[in-house]
């Protein structure tokens, strides 16, 4: 028993390494994407996001809406509901728990 | 690799608008919902006491009606 114990310490450095090494190209690849993707938005884009919802508005009330594609309008349904699972996550992060209020 | 998409401001401020948003409201829950569990526990524990103090006082006459079978059985 002791010396299976032994054995298994002896391995966790191996282990560790060939961890790092398995994550290293893949966290290298999820960097290069998110650095561009993810970023938060710079003060300079506000304005432009402010201008983007007006564009929508305006598509609103002159029934550009209405002319919207079947692909295009799913595309925007996963777009929306990317954005609401961000609201769920911030929620997650709030109450400090996965599932649940641990009160 | 495919090269990394540029991001529409507009997606990317209703992102983290929605992130924060999301965590003020997480926060904010908690606080509300947390004296409400602990006045539910407070509750929970006083009627449990009042329970246990009631079955043992129906132990107690239960085990006196049986003492006095008992003896009926013992009389000569």
């Amino acid at each position: 028993m002791a010396q299976a114990v032994q054995k298994l310490v002896a391995k966790v450095p191996t282990l560790i390494g060939a961890a790092a090494s398995y994550s290293k190209p893949r966290l290298a690849t999820f960097w290069h994407y998110a650095k561009v993707e993810l970023v938060p938005p710079s003060p300079a884009e506000i304005p432009q996001a402010i201008a983007g919802v007006k564009k929508i508005l305006s598509g609103v009330n002159s029934g550009r809406l209405g002319q919207t594609t079947v692909k295009e309008a799913f595309r925007n349904g996963l777009v929306c509901t990317e954005v609401l699972m961000w609201f769920y996550i911030g929620e997650c992060i709030g109450k400090r728990g996965i599932v649940g209020y641990d009160v | 690799m495919v090269p990394p998409v540029a991001v529409s401001p507009l997606i990317k401020t209703a992102r983290y608008s929605a992130l924060i948003a999301g965590i003020i409201y997480g926060k904010r829950r908690y606080d509300q919902l947390k004296p409400i569990a602990a006045e539910e526990r407070r509750v929970e524990e006083e009627e449990k006491k009042v329970r246990e103090e009631q079955e043992r006082i129906a132990k107690a006459i239960a085990e006196a009606s049986e003492e006095s079978i008992l003896n009926l059985m013992k009389m000569p």
